[in-house]
C-alpha cells in the first residue's frame, strides 16, 4: 500500500455570516464543507462532483490552504499543512498547485506567456537565469501541445482551450506531486474539452501527481478518475471506485445525478428519475440526512439522525440508512455499461 | 405535406460595415412544423443564438443586418413585416426563453406583475380574471403553492424556480412556438431534469413547437424530434435526432459525437477534433470545417457544399461523404 499523499482529516469550513447591523439580524453561517475525510496516493486522480453550492470548490481550495479549514487536518506527505507557519507553507505551495475553471480570469492580461509559466519557477528559484527559464518553459509549452514560439505573446492572442494548456503548464511548471483542478473543461466548448481532458490524463499518467479533479459533469468525470466523491451540502455522499459509483451506486443522490445527466444517445443508461424540489440552502441544511428533503427513500429516522459515512463495499462508502445497490432503481433498464477491463481502474 | 409553422430560407445575417460585412449566418434554413420540436446544436460562435434572435428581429439592427433571406410564420413575413405588427406577435405567436433567468425577469416587479403584463399585452380581462389566469400558469410549471407566491420577487426563487416562471410567462398567451436558447445552461442537472420535463409536459398540454438552442446534444435528445447542428454559421447537417446519432453524415457531427464524454462509456481516451472553433465570419471560402476535418479533399477548400439528401429526413454538407452514399445507392 502506498504511502496516502493527501489525507484530509475531518475538514470543514464554515463561512461566517457576518455581523448584523443595528437593524439587520446577523446572517446565518454557511457550511459550506462539513467533516470531510478521505485519502489520495500517488499517481491517483479523485474526482469530487456535485451540483453547484455543494462545497466541492470550497474543499480543492480547503486541500490547499488557499482558505483556512474551520476545522479538521489536511495531511501532504503527512505534514500537517493547517499549522504551518506562512514561510513553511510557501515551500510547501511548491508541491500542490491548482488549475482554474475559468481560463479568461486566470491569466494576467498583462503578462507575457513566458513571464505567466515562469513565475512559479522564479518565485522557488527553480531557475537561475534569463537562458534557463526560457528553455525550460519551451519545455513546458511543448508538454501540454502548444508551439514554444508562443511564449512572447499575450493571453488574448489565445482561445480559451489553448489558455487552459497556458494554465496547466503553469501548474507543472514546479513539479507538484498534488494538483487540484476546479471545473477546468466546463467553460470549454465540447470539442475542445476532448482535447483538454486527453491532455490532463496523458500528463497524469506520465507524472503520477496525485489529481483532485472537480466537476459537475459525471460523464466527464468518468474518462479521468480512479475514485470518484460525489458531494451534497457539504457532505461527500458516496465515495467509491469509478465503477462502483457508475454501476453499483448505493446512495440514493448519487443515483439521481447518473438519472439526471442528459446523454447524447437514444438509449438512456439510467432510468430517469428527476427528484423534486431545489438544493436546499448551505445556510440552513436541513436536520438529519441533508438529503432527506428530496430523496425518494426518506423514512421517519432521515429526518432525525444524519447518516455517517459508512462502508458499503470494500473502496465504497456511503451515507445513507438505506445503502443498497441500485436502491432507486436506475440501472434497472439494464444500462448497456461496458464491461470491458478498463486498464486505468483500480481494484 | 403539412405548412410549416416556421420557414426559414437561406438566411444570411451580416454585421460590420457593408464595404466589409463579416457574415455570422450563412445560408440558414430551417423549418418548424406545428407542435414539432426542433433543436440546434452547435459551439460558441456556430450562429445558433443569432438565428434564434433573427426569428423575432431581436439582432440589433445596426449593427447587424439580415442581408439575404426570408422568415416566414404561418406564411406571414416577418421581415418585412412593420415593427409594431411585429410586436404584436412577439409573445403571443412566438414566445421566447433565455439562458439566464435572473437577468431575463424584472428584479423589482413581482412574479403576478411579470406574467400579468405579459396577458395585459396581448389578451384584455379583469384583474382577477387575470390573477386565476397567473395562478393557473404557475401551477403549469409547478410552482408549488402558487397563490402564496404571487406576490414574490425574483430574487427569492432559486434558478430552477424563476425558469419555470420564465417559461410561464413564455406560455402566458400559449404561443405556437416557443423559442429557447440555452435554457437550462445555467442549471444544475438535477434542476435541468426538472425543466427539460416541464417543457415537454407544456409542449404536451398546450401542443407547442419549441425551437431548443443549445451546446449539449443530450438536452436535445431529450426534447427534439429534429436536430439542426451548426458550425460557424453554417447549417452542416439536418437530421430526425435518430439518424443523426445512428448514422451521422457530416464529419463535424461525428467528431462531436465522439468527442463527448459519455456516462457508460470507458474508452481510456476521447476522440478529439483537432484544431479549435474558428473566429465568426473569419473563413470566406469553401467548407468551414475544411481545417479540422479528417476526410477533407481538394474541393473543400474550394466550394462550400451544398445540403444533400440522404434519407427524406436527413440532410448533410458535406462533400465527401455525400459522394460515398452515392456510391453505396448506386
Amino acid at each position: 500500500m502506498n504511502q496516502p499523499i493527501i489525507q484530509a482529516e475531518n475538514v470543514g469550513k464554515i463561512f461566517p455570516g457576518g455581523g448584523g447591523g443595528l437593524w439587520r439580524p446577523a446572517p446565518p453561517d454557511v457550511r459550506a464543507v462539513d467533516g470531510v475525510s478521505f485519502e489520495m496516493t500517488r499517481g491517483e486522480t479523485l474526482a469530487v462532483v456535485g451540483e453547484s453550492g455543494c462545497g466541492k470548490s470550497t474543499l480543492g481550495r480547503l486541500l490547499l490552504r488557499l482558505i483556512e479549514p474551520s476545522s479538521g487536518r489536511v495531511l501532504i506527505e503527512g505534514t500537517d499543512i493547517t499549522t504551518l507557519s506562512g514561510a513553511e507553507m510557501r515551500q510547501m505551495r511548491r508541491k500542490v498547485q491548482m488549475v482554474f475553471q475559468d481560463p479568461y480570469g486566470s491569466l494576467s492580461p498583462r503578462r507575457t506567456i513566458a513571464q505567466l509559466i515562469a513565475e512559479p519557477l522564479q518565485v522557488f528559484g527553480l531557475v537561475k537565469n534569463r537562458r534557463q527559464m526560457r528553455e525550460r518553459v519551451a519545455e513546458l509549452l511543448t508538454q501540454v501541445g502548444l508551439p514554444p514560439s508562443v511564449m512572447d505573446r499575450n493571453p488574448r492572442q489565445f482561445s480559451g482551450g489553448q489558455r487552459q494548456r497556458i494554465g496547466i503548464a503553469r501548474a507543472l511548471s514546479v513539479d507538484p506531486s498534488f494538483i487540484v483542478a476546479d471545473e477546468p473543461v466546463s467553460a470549454l466548448d465540447v470539442s475542445i474539452q476532448a482535447q483538454i481532458i486527453n491532455l490532463m490524463q496523458d500528463l497524469q499518467q506520465e507524472k503520477q501527481f496525485s489529481f483532485l479533479f472537480i466537476a459537475h459533469d459525471l460523464a466527464v468525470v468518468r474518462h479521468i478518475a480512479h475514485r470518484v466523491a460525489v458531494m451534497y451540502l457539504g457532505q461527500v455522499m458516496e465515495i467509491g471506485t469509478k465503477r462502483q459509483i457508475y454501476e453499483v451506486p448505493q446512495h440514493p443522490y448519487t443515483q439521481a445525478l447518473l438519472s439526471a445527466a442528459p446523454e447524447a444517445r437514444l438509449d438512456r443508461p439510467y432510468r430517469r428519475i428527476v427528484l423534486k424540489g431545489d438544493v436546499p440552502s448551505p445556510t440552513a441544511v436541513p436536520e438529519g440526512c441533508s438529503f432527506h428533503t428530496r430523496c425518494p427513500l426518506a423514512q421517519g429516522i432521515c429526518r432525525v439522525e444524519r447518516p455517517p459515512l459508512a462502508q458499503v463495499a470494500p473502496g465504497q462508502m456511503a451515507a445513507c440508512h438505506f445503502a443498497a445497490p441500485n436502491s432507486l432503481g436506475v440501472a434497472a433498464a439494464g444500462p448497456s455499461l461496458d464491461k470491458s477491463n478498463s486498464p486505468r481502474a483500480r481494484a | 405535406m403539412s405548412a410549416p409553422l416556421l420557414n426559414v430560407q437561406g438566411l444570411c445575417v451580416e454585421f460590420g460595415p457593408k464595404a466589409a460585412p463579416i457574415r455570422v449566418i450563412n445560408d440558414v434554413n430551417l423549418r418548424v412544423d406545428p407542435g414539432e420540436a426542433v433543436g440546434i446544436v452547435g459551439e460558441s460562435g456556430s450562429g445558433k443564438s443569432i438565428t434564434s434572435l433573427s426569428i423575432l428581429r431581436l439582432v440589433p439592427e445596426p449593427p447587424s443586418r439580415i442581408a439575404a433571406g426570408s422568415i416566414t410564420f404561418e406564411g406571414r413575413d416577418l421581415l418585412a413585416m412593420p415593427k409594431s405588427q411585429l410586436r404584436h406577435m412577439r409573445g403571443r405567436d412566438i414566445a421566447m426563453i433565455f439562458q439566464e433567468p435572473m437577468s431575463s425577469l424584472n428584479p423589482v416587479m413581482t412574479v403576478e406583475a411579470q406574467i400579468g403584463e405579459a396577458i395585459m399585452l396581448h389578451e384584455r380581462m379583469s384583474r382577477a380574471e387575470r390573477r386565476a389566469r397567473v395562478i393557473q400558469l404557475l401551477r403549469l410549471v409547478g410552482i408549488p403553492d402558487p397563490e402564496s407566491r404571487l406576490k414574490a420577487y425574483p430574487h427569492q426563487f432559486s434558478g430552477g424556480m424563476r425558469q419555470r416562471v420564465m417559461i410561464a410567462i413564455a406560455v402566458a398567451c400559449n404561443p405556437k412556438l416557443l423559442i429557447a436558447d440555452e435554457p437550462t445552461t445555467a442549471l444544475d442537472v438535477t434542476i435541468q431534469a426538472q425543466v427539460l420535463d416541464l417543457m415537454k409536459d407544456v409542449r404536451e398540454k398546450l401542443n407547442t413547437a419549441i425551437l431548443l438552442i443549445s451546446h449539449d446534444l443530450g438536452v436535445i435528445a431529450e426534447v427534439c424530434e429534429r436536430v439542426l447542428v451548426m458550425y460557424a454559421g453554417h447549417v452542416v447537417e439536418d437530421a430526425d435526432i435518430r439518424s443523426l446519432f445512428e448514422n451521422p453524415k457530416h464529419p463535424y457531427t461525428r467528431g462531436l459525437l465522439r468527442a463527448v464524454p459519455s456516462l457508460t462509456d470507458e474508452r481510456s481516451r476521447l476522440y478529439q477534433i483537432p484544431g479549435s472553433v474558428p473566429q465568426a465570419g473569419s473563413i470566406k471560402q469553401g467548407c468551414p470545417f475544411y481545417a479540422r476535418c479528417d476526410l477533407r479533399q481538394n474541393i473543400c477548400a474550394q466550394t462550400m457544399p451544398a445540403m444533400s439528401r440522404h434519407s427524406s429526413s436527413h440532410q448533410a454538407a458535406c462533400w465527401v461523404t455525400q459522394n460515398l452514399s452515392e456510391v453505396r445507392s448506386a
